[in-house]
């Protein structure tokens, strides 16, 4: 059963949420969000709870684990017009969580992700314009997995790797949970 | 007992001193991963081996290791090697001549190369080369001058789990040794301890899994089995070690902790030892502390 909800009180800024000690926050929500959907006047909190048996099927889909129950998502608009999806993700880093923000097309294409939280000690060129913009256009139909239509950076393979598996994900999210609205 | 504040100060002390490497999840068994191009790794290896379950046996092993990543796929390693050895009421012919209490004590320097031929996060399995060059002039068992020349390959398979929370390392080697003990005056009445020329291969298989229970923190165990073979008596001896590791990785520094008492050993004996154990060159126990920081 799919519930969206406007978030209440708890959802406290992410980078607050999410940030020890000495975490790298390079944006917040808000911050993602206007960079990758520069046309939006507004964005609406309507995060998803999602049940066992929606993450069991995005992670046959996906092929990767839906790992919360719980998705954070902002509707972009326009005067009013859907313009596309934001979603903040959390996948896994060598040694802690790389967040970063998704924007998504009505259509289901990724318009772009930004690096919101990294805080390893290698592999921060999963934050350059350049690799990121490889995964603009990207569809479902397309195989989006690193090594094949989306290039590796040396040295920062786990972190590729994961960043790659959770847009693909998303976008099953997309279309499972988010085109019904 | 002076040998634990000896060791715990050198640790600290390189612990105060350097800045970040290849991180080991575990403390024997290594991983396939290579540090990233033109990235360094600084790290110290503390390792504490006790009981023969005759007498009082402690030794300590030092380490200081400095890598470098030449390639994203290419490691080179180099460091210098020391110990100390505190043993009292103990004698094992051909072994251990006597007690000896020595501190901390330079012994020699080591060389290693290591090769990624599949990654662990991009293929369905990692797969890395291993080599390692040893030259020491201290027997670590019993503290006494010994030149040896060591070379071991290793084969290392790694695997990720879970996008990585849970990783599985597994590695098979071999290593052979060119050794030649130094006289010792006043040794007891036939008590063997030969000078000449000797030459040992041992076989090394390992096997590891960790998990990351919390953000930064692993926990996990690893097996070790290690076999002896030498010319005259074929198998001489083997060894089952087993036990926790607890392994943290932060943005500039790692440390893990392992645990690795033997389970079961073999082969050769000496008067009045367990049954169930190698004792003559093992111990009971060991205990690895390692410490490493990139920068």
């Amino acid at each position: 059963m799919t519930r969206i909800h406007c978030a209440g009180p708890w959802f406290l800024p992410l980078t607050v949420m999410v940030a020890p000690a000495y975490a790298v926050d390079y944006l917040s929500a808000e911050q993602a969000q206007r960079l990758l959907i520069p046309g939006a006047d507004s964005f609406l909190e309507q995060s998803v709870s999602l049940s066992e048996e929606q993450r069991d099927a995005i992670r046959a889909r996906a092929g990767v684990r839906q790992r919360t129950d719980t998705q954070l998502v902002w509707r972009a608009e326009r005067a009013g017009e859907l313009l596309g999806w934001f979603i903040v993700d959390e996948v896994i880093g060598k040694h802690e969580f790389i967040t970063y923000g998704a924007a998504i097309s009505p259509q289901g294409a990724v318009m772009g992700i930004e690096i919101m939280s990294y805080r390893e000690t290698h592999g921060g060129q999963v934050r350059e314009e350049d690799w990121r913009a490889n995964l603009a256009g990207k569809t479902l139909a397309d195989p989006l997995r690193l090594g094949k239509d989306v290039p590796n950076i040396s040295g920062a393979t786990l972190s590729c790797r994961n960043v790659v598996d959770g847009v693909r994900r998303l976008l099953v999210l997309h279309e499972m949970v988010l085109t019904r609205d | 007992m002076h040998l634990r504040p000896i060791a715990l100060s050198l640790a600290g002390l390189l612990a105060s001193a350097a800045t970040v490497a290849d991180e080991n999840l575990f403390g024997y068994v290594k991983g396939a991963e290579t540090l990233p191009e033109d990235a360094w790794e600084a790290y110290t290896i503390i390792t504490n081996r006790q009981d023969k379950s005759v007498g009082h046996y402690e030794a300590w092993d030092a380490r200081i290791e400095l890598e470098y990543g030449v390639t994203n796929k290419f490691t080179l390693s180099g460091g210098l090697v020391g110990q100390a050895i505190d043993t009292d009421g103990i004698v094992i012919d051909g072994y251990l001549p006597e007690d000896k209490d020595s501190g901390l004590t330079f012994s020699g320097a080591e060389a290693s190369a290591k090769y990624n031929f599949l990654s662990p996060a991009l293929d369905d399995i990692g797969l890395s080369g291993y080599w390692e060059l040893d030259y020491t002039t201290i027997d670590p068992h019993s503290g006494q001058d010994k030149d040896t020349l060591s070379f071991g390959s290793l084969l290392i398979a790694q695997k990720y789990f879970l996008e990585g929370e849970m990783i599985w390392a597994g590695n098979a080697g071999i290593e052979a040794t060119y050794a030649k003990r130094g006289k010792i005056d006043n040794l007891p009445p036939d008590f063997e301890w030969p000078t000449d020329p000797e030459m040992e291969i041992e076989l090394l298989l390992g096997t590891a899994l960790t998990y990351r229970f919390a953000p930064n923190w692993f926990f996990g165990a690893e097996i070790l089995y290690e076999t002896e073979y030498e010319t005259e008596v074929g198998q001489e001896r083997y060894s089952i070690f087993a036990g926790p590791t607890l392994h943290y990785g932060g943005p500039t520094w790692w440390a893990t902790f392992t645990w690795l008492p033997q389970l079961t050993g073999g082969g050769e004996k000496f008067e009045g030892q367990d049954e169930d154990y190698h004792l003559i060159e093992k111990t009971e126990q060991e205990f690895r502390l390692k410490l490493g920081y990139n920068f």
